[in-house]
């Protein structure tokens, strides 16, 4: 490891090339290192009974969650979980996006728009989704539509936000280039203060998604009669633990995914962003 | 617009600049970035307005562009009042300002495109025409990041040239490029200017690049700006940078010079600290 040990001469490399091997050791640390702190950790857990770690005693080790996962990948209820939690996803999501993005765009163009929506934006915002679970019981007509609603209110405020800061702050010097150029309004929204803003979009997008994930969990362990939020509340009311930690992961899985399916959609709506 | 006025003269291009100031009004005070400026930009001539930074260059640029209107005073482009931006006056910018989202070829044609200026099959051909003269035909499907300091300027400058504007604006559109490119860019410059004789108001506070490229050279006084001094560029074309060891141009430059240090005096006086360093500089050079 060291390169200059007693009695040796020091080997003759340059800079550039001690630079790179130091890196490419540092890097075999740092996996070194995240393989054995994973596996003690694993392995802590797996003996925590047997070895006495106080609180862990009634934590199924994670050979008793692997085993019941097995049991629970086959049943319909876990698959009809997540495809339930995926469409209130969806739609909760994807209407929050068509009314956020272009009622942020309106108010970052208009000023009458600003002064009229802020002030109630102001009032509303602060308010946690999870507060509105109760209310939106009693006012929606399903349960299903109010859990759509509290994931609707997750995604909505920063996408609403990001859309007018992101259009708000356009560079000064591409309105005025594309007005020299012969912009008319419609030009200069469509083919100018449109795109400009579509990073924000996309931002807002990225961090609504996993606010929405939190909400369709929360609300579904409230308010819910299917979907993964539910099982996994469900589980704990059986106290079958395992199967708690299986939902934990698998929530944890489809979390993952949503973030990767708005990152490979914003790379598409916004390609000149992938070369930075 | 002034269409009119235009088909009167020929080539059009004449910009007139009338006792102009600008004002702007801050919380608590008014700074004049511009006052009592007048001068006349010639058809199809190379006009260069130089002085010390913060005296006031960019404003009148951006109050001939249209982005501003000028407090007092009027600004005439061929005799028509000038009140907003428009493609008879284009503007390259000190940093760049293409369109981020579009590809090169795409910021190219944006301007006659939405002008519906020319048939769209045409609008293209032209562009291509265009990218190749200014060196960018292999990169007309890339987009800014992707092209260096040089071409991105390159690539502004055909997204102008393409609406064959009566004046060219440029306002020190080769700062902040390193400088062998900087030379590259500025024979070109005098290539295409020389090629067409179309009227260019360029900015600069480098005062061999404004000898370089001027036909007319105006020097403005420190802040608030005004139209100090013009010295006729009487130097041949075509121009080349081996130009600025001949005689004449020492005795333009010393000219010049001699200009910016009785403003810079004047300022120092005044208050301005900033102007103590062309002093400084101007003594020892004339000592030396």
């Amino acid at each position: 490891m060291n390169a200059t040990q007693p009695g040796m001469a020091p080997p003759d490399l340059t800079r550039g090339y001690r630079l790179a091997r130091w890196l490419k050791s540092l890097w075999g640390l740092n996996l070194a290192l995240g393989v054995i702190s994973v596996s003690t950790l694993a392995g802590l857990w797996q003996f925590a009974g047997p070895l006495g770690i106080p609180g862990l005693e009634d934590v199924p080790p994670p050979s008793a969650v692997v085993v019941a996962a097995t049991d629970l990948l086959v049943s319909e209820q876990y698959w009809n979980g997540w495809l339930k939690s995926f469409q209130r996803i969806g739609i909760g999501f994807v209407i929050a996006q068509f009314i956020g993005i272009p009622l942020g765009l309106a108010m970052a163009i208009s000023r009458g728009a600003f002064g009229t929506i802020f002030p109630i934006i102001e009032i509303l915002r602060p308010i946690p989704p999870v507060a509105w679970i109760p209310i939106s019981i009693v006012f929606w007509p399903t349960r299903e539509q109010s859990v759509i609603f509290i994931v609707f209110l997750g995604a909505f405020w920063i996408v609403l936000l990001n859309t007018i800061g992101g259009a708000s702050n356009i560079d000064s010097a591409y309105k005025r280039a594309a007005l020299s150029l012969g912009s008319k309004p419609r030009d200069l929204f469509w083919k100018i203060i449109l795109p400009a803003t579509i990073p924000s979009i996309v931002t807002g997008m990225a961090v609504g998604m996993g606010i929405s994930w939190e909400m369709v969990v929360a609300s579904e362990m409230i308010a819910g009669d299917t979907g993964l939020g539910y099982l996994l509340w469900q589980s704990f009311q059986i106290n079958a633990i395992s199967h708690v930690i299986v939902c934990m992961v698998s929530i944890g899985i489809a979390g993952y995914f949503s973030s990767g399916l708005i990152r490979l959609l914003g790379g598409f709506a916004a390609p000149w962003q992938r070369l930075h | 617009m002034n269409d009119e006025t235009r088909r009167e003269g020929g080539r059009p291009g004449e910009i007139e600049i009338k006792g102009v100031a600008k004002a702007y009004e801050g919380e608590s005070s008014t700074v004049t970035a511009v006052e009592d400026c007048s001068f006349v930009v010639e058809r199809g001539k190379f006009t260069v307005l130089v002085g010390p930074s913060g005296c006031g260059k960019t404003t009148l640029i951006n109050l001939v562009a249209g982005y501003e209107s000028p407090t007092e005073g009027e600004i005439r482009l061929d005799g028509a009042l000038v009140t907003d931006p428009g493609p008879d006056r284009l503007v390259v910018f000190q940093e760049t300002a293409l369109f981020p989202w579009m590809t090169t070829i795409d910021n190219v044609v944006y301007g006659p495109k939405v002008q519906r200026s020319m048939p769209p099959d045409e609008i293209i051909a032209k562009a291509g025409q265009l990218l190749d003269t200014v060196g960018l035909s292999e990169f007309r499907d890339k987009f800014p990041i992707q092209l260096s300091g040089g071409m991105q300027r390159r690539a502004e400058l055909a997204r102008a040239l393409i609406n064959e504007p009566a004046v060219l604006l440029m306002d020190e559109p080769f700062r902040g490029l390193d400088a062998m490119t900087r030379e590259l860019m500025q024979e070109y410059l005098l290539k295409l200017f020389e090629g067409s004789n179309r009227t260019i108001l360029f900015v600069t506070s480098e005062i061999d690049e404004a000898i370089l490229f001027a036909d007319n050279l105006i020097v403005l006084s420190r802040s608030p700006g005004k139209a100090r001094a013009e010295i006729p560029v009487d130097l041949g074309r075509p121009r080349t940078l081996d130009m600025l060891t001949q005689r004449r141009y020492a005795e333009l430059k010393h000219e010049a010079l001699t200009i910016l240090y009785e403003e810079a005096v004047g300022a120092f006086a005044s208050g301005v600290r900033s102007a103590s360093d062309i002093v400084e500089a101007y003594q020892k050079r004339e000592a030396g």
